[in-house]
């Protein structure tokens, strides 16, 4: 009974937020939105019991891409009524995308009544629930049978920064607020301060 | 105490809900008033090592300073900007006191007394942590003025940056517990160190990490010499400057139990949460709370330390400081001691 | 599962992997002094890597039948194929590029350590029996792509092209997933043969849904029409050896991919996606050869001859047979010989003051100047073009006759009379060429590198080139039957 209602809490609250993400003018309530709709996936993770992406979604998208979404966003001035021209000019294309991938969800569905979507092997026999927690079961899938995979993901991701760094980064000599914090502590007041003792009205000379 | 209430003849549904609500609360009040005492040390500690008296009017000894500071910021009018965007204004002070509340629900206050034991309760701290940069974000950008901007923005960077590193730090410990559940890492600390310190600690390689982790808790709850994101001397007030009466309360007790929320984790995950110092019987009787409040306040004494007697750091300093000290030396440890966690053979 | 022998036939992926990884180590330590040797050492390792493909060409056929890590990866007959003319693409490529960044000082170390990985992720690409493992693959491979197109960040055509390359290839990457979404969804299975098995069982309209989704995705990787606007846009923008990168190794890839996703797991549905493969590559060799005509710059010039000549590949695979896909392998392997010697000629063409020529006008009169590279490009177009003593007629001759032989005589029929019209643009070069008045000064020196990689490249594409048709005959034949065995 409260599985159910939760169910349709999140889901409702999923949907209704997304809806919002497109609908909002301002392009951060659109993040705020995003942000609210990533929350209630979290929740409907938690209700099929995968706790561990759950939290992991927190932690990775609202904690970290959200955060840099905003960042970006809150810096842009966004030029809202050519936007909305692009969106008319481009409105029958997206009334037909939609229309498209609202078919593709209907017959989703339409299979899913029919039992024809059962997840899990091929023999369409789902997999069996291992005796260990969401977290240590989630570890042996990743690092025993996907481990070729997971290590080449680790590779795309490299891949990325090197690319960040090729395109952006550039050598500057001499940067400004350059610090080198062994030759700070090294100093010490021997070589960093001089005693004088200047005669009454002459100046010291350095 | 969802027996409690079903010993008082309700069903198993209203008996959970009751018993959760309460549970709440106990959590919430205490924590509450505990905020408004920590903030009354704080002022107390800083003025000692700056040799002042410190609050000392409303009150014995001043101890009723912060409730009338409370009572002062309730009877205020609350000023909204009219260039304010108004619900994300409203909001913000709203998020950030909700975030730091919620983190408390898997915190284990002693072996049985814990709101939500939860497999996954480090990570949902560590989810919990991560929104409360929304707070400062949300302020900063709503209230549409220069300096709470340039406070959101440093607060987002910053907040992303240590967050990384206290990841990986997170991560040194679980590896050495083995689970990411709250109580079970403090069961896990019991006689570690040479059969009779209950802490993780002490272990060589696991003290980096804790000195590590107590400055990335200075630096994620923006304490100083972190504190760049109200910076007085170049930002007013930073994200709060446009706040008042209670908008502005609800962020500053938002700050302190978060601040308290980091110093009970010193606790739970490197110092043995409830569990009395040593492994020695008699100081079991004690309740498991009075250990882990005891040492929550130690930390709390050295939160206040750390402020009263280091400057400010500058801001290209702090994200140095974040990714080319903090990220490298805890990326490293990960490998150092999952290596040496497999060679001494711990994981069976 | 076991270790050693995944870890042995995918020694190729993680080979690569690993020569990268120690490359970028020297290549953050030494900085760009060490550009030069980064590069012959990824040659070298491109080359290792291609000739342990070779090796496994035999091997892997045995009672395993080169499944590594349960399934999620085979390193087959095809996969050896497509790896070898994948890794001596990027090979042959790397060899020509140093010079072309030296001149203006922007050639960096991270390079070659890119083209790397975008090879393990090529690799991959083939090789994947799993939805997972060619996306991963497919990933790894793009996003090095990205970064190779805007390599020249300075300039503005340059970040344009790997900006559009990007967004557009996102927008590929997401229909991709789409589609393996409705596939996982449908069949219950991430798995080549477990979607086989399922679609065999039952295929519903929203499987085929999936599949048309996965399908419309690939094609956008080989830039089939009608996905092929960002092609002339990003080739002409990159800089060239990245242009001929991706006129090359990628389009061999993305097509391997295509050819074993369309033969293994929808293979049982060939009826299904039959018509939406012949539309591509008739409307690829139309839009193709008349897109061409009008074009002065002859990387877009050479883009849309791409397009085109991907439209022939797929007329391979509409046969959907056996001796279509060798016929599609046949050509991509002449394909890839051809566009990488274009492109070598094209790096040489270049005005005394070093400045790259890529314009009909700044060719004008070249047999004048530069004879033997006049030749060459004559050779190579006439090649593309499919005009018989050449070996390029040898592709066109395969495909077409594995179209026949699947009774797709109007589709063959089509494809002639289209490439009849694709001629006219490879004669212009000819005519600007051979009879018009030199307009421009054109450096009159090469590098040996480059004529060394031209000259191999025209002696294969030479009617020398048709005695490689027995021996290429039995690799393909090879390569194709690898599906066969895996049924």
């Amino acid at each position: 009974m409260i599985q159910t209602l939760a169910f349709y809490l999140f889901a409702a609250l999923v949907i209704a937020s997304a809806v919002m993400v497109i609908m909002a003018r301002n392009p951060v309530h659109s993040v705020l939105w995003l942000i609210l709709a990533f929350f209630n996936a979290a929740g409907l993770m938690v209700l099929v019991g995968a706790e561990f992406i759950a939290a992991l979604l927190l932690i990775v998208y609202v904690g970290a891409v959200a955060v840099l979404f905003l960042f970006v966003v809150m810096m842009l001035d966004i030029d809202f009524a050519e936007l909305r021209a692009g969106f008319v000019k481009n409105f029958p294309l997206g009334i037909a995308i939609a229309l498209v991938l609202a078919a593709e969800l209907i017959f989703g569905i339409g299979a899913y009544q029919a039992g024809q979507l059962e997840l899990g092997v091929a023999s369409g026999v789902a997999a069996p629930a291992l005796d260990a927690s969401n977290t240590a079961s989630i570890g042996a899938v990743l690092y025993r049978d996907y481990v070729f995979l997971f290590e080449a993901a680790g590779i795309i991701l490299l891949v990325a920064m090197v690319g960040a760094i090729v395109l952006t980064h550039r050598r500057t000599e001499n940067a400004r607020g350059q610090q080198d914090i062994s030759r700070q502590v090294r100093r010490n007041p021997d070589e960093a301060t001089v005693m004088k003792q200047p005669e009454v009205g002459r100046g010291v000379d350095l | 105490m969802t027996e409690f209430f079903q010993s008082l003849g309700l069903t198993y549904e209203w008996a959970w809900g009751l018993a959760t609500i309460a549970g709440i609360l106990l959590i919430a009040l205490p924590l509450m008033l505990s905020v408004a005492m920590v903030i009354y040390v704080d002022r107390k500690v800083w003025a000692a090592i700056n040799l002042r008296r410190g609050p000392n009017v409303v009150g014995p000894f001043g101890l009723l300073q912060s409730f009338a500071d409370g009572l002062k910021v309730f009877l205020q009018e609350t000023i909204i900007p009219s260039a304010a965007n108004k619900g994300i204004f409203i909001l913000a002070p709203i998020v950030t006191f909700t975030v730091a509340l919620a983190a408390w629900a898997v915190v284990p206050f002693s072996a049985t007394a814990v709101l939500a034991d939860i497999n996954i309760g480090l990570l949902y701290i560590l989810a919990i942590s991560s929104l409360s940069v929304y707070g400062v974000v949300m302020s900063g950008w709503a209230s549409n003025s220069k300096y709470p901007f340039f406070s959101a923005m440093r607060a987002a960077a910053q907040m992303i940056s240590y967050e990384v590193s206290i990841g990986f730090i997170l991560v040194c410990v679980v590896l050495f517990a083995g689970t990411f559940n709250l109580n079970d890492i403090v069961r896990a600390q019991e006689g570690f160190g040479l059969g009779v310190i209950n802490a993780y600690g002490i272990h060589p390689l696991l003290f980096p990490m804790w000195v590590m982790f107590f400055i990335s808790c200075l630096a994620e709850t923006q304490r100083v010499p972190f504190d760049l994101t109200e910076a007085e001397s170049e930002l007013v007030a930073g994200y709060q400057t446009e706040y008042s009466s209670m908008s502005f309360a609800l962020f500053w007790l938002g700050e302190y139990a978060n601040i308290l929320l980091m110093c009970i984790l010193n606790a739970l995950l490197f110092w043995g949460g409830w569990l009395p110092p040593i492994d020695w019987a008699p100081l079991y009787y004690v309740p498991g709370i009075v250990w882990l409040l005891l040492k929550t306040f130690f930390f709390f004494f050295m939160f206040s330390w750390v402020m009263a007697t280091v400057p400010r750091y500058r801001y290209d300093q702090l994200m140095r400081l974040g990714w080319k000290v903090f990220l490298p030396i805890s990326l490293g440890f990960v490998v150092v001691i999952s290596g040496y966690l497999m060679a001494t053979g711990h994981f069976g | 599962m076991d270790y050693a022998t995944s870890f042995y036939f995918t020694a190729t992926e993680i080979g690569l992997s690993l020569c990268g990884l120690a490359l970028l180590l020297v290549a953050g330590w030494q900085g760009n002094k060490s550009a030069r040797m980064v590069t012959i050492i990824s040659v070298a390792a491109l080359f290792g890597a291609a000739i342990f493909s070779i090796g496994l060409f035999d091997r892997a056929t045995g009672e395993v039948a080169g499944r590594a890590f349960g399934d999620l990866y085979r390193a087959d007959a095809f996969g050896s194929f497509a790896k070898v003319l994948i890794y001596v693409a990027a090979a042959a490529v790397l060899i020509v590029t140093p010079r072309f960044f030296e001149r203006i000082d922007a050639y960096r170390a991270e390079y070659p350590v890119l083209m790397l990985f975008n090879a393990v992720g090529m690799g991959m690409m083939v090789s994947a029996t799993d939805l997972m493992t060619l996306y991963i693959g497919l990933e790894m491979s793009s996003l090095s792509s990205y970064v190779l197109a805007s390599f020249l960040r300075n300039d503005e055509r340059s970040s344009e092209a790997g900006l559009k390359y990007f967004v557009l290839g996102a927008l590929a990457s997401g229909i991709i997933l789409y589609g393996v979404s409705l596939v996982y969804g449908f069949t219950g299975s991430t798995n080549y043969a477990g979607i086989r098995a399922a679609f065999e069982a039952s295929f519903s309209t929203g499987a085929l849904f999936g599949v048309v989704f996965v399908l419309a995705g690939l094609a956008f990787k080989i830039s089939a029409v009608p996905f092929h606007m960002w092609t002339p846009d990003v080739y002409e923008g990159a800089p060239t050896p990245v242009t001929a990168f991706f006129a090359s190794a990628p389009k061999v890839a993305a097509m391997g991919m295509l050819l074993r996703m369309a033969m293994d797991p929808f293979g049982g549905e060939a009826d299904a996606w039959r018509q939406i493969v012949i539309f591509a590559a008739l409307a690829s060799i139309v839009v193709g050869a008349l897109g061409a005509i009008g074009q002065q710059n002859l990387k877009r010039l050479l883009a849309y001859s791409s397009i085109n000549n991907v439209g022939f590949i797929m007329i391979g695979l509409a046969a959907a047979t056996p001796g279509g896909v060798a016929g599609a392998l046949t050509y991509l392997a002449i394909y890839v010989a051809m566009t990488i010697g274009s492109f070598t000629a094209l790096l040489m063409l270049r005005a005394p003051d070093g400045t790259n020529l890529e314009t009909f006008a700044d060719i004008s009169g070249l047999s004048t100047k530069r004879p033997a590279l006049a030749w060459s490009l004559l050779a190579l177009m006439f090649s593309l073009a499919g005009i018989p003593p050449l070996f390029g007629f040898w592709g066109k001759f395969v495909v077409f006759q594995a179209a026949v032989q699947a009774d797709l005589v109007a589709l063959a029929a089509i494809g002639i009379a289209a490439s009849v019209i694709g001629a006219f643009y490879y004669l212009k070069f000819i005519k600007v060429m051979f009879f018009d008045e030199p307009t421009r000064e054109v450096e009159a020196t090469s590098p040996v590198s480059h004529w060394v990689v031209l000259g191999i490249c025209v002696a294969i594409m030479s009617p020398l080139g048709y005695l490689l048709t027995v021996p290429l005959g039995e690799w393909t034949a090879q390569a194709a039957a690898s599906f066969v065995a895996a049924m």
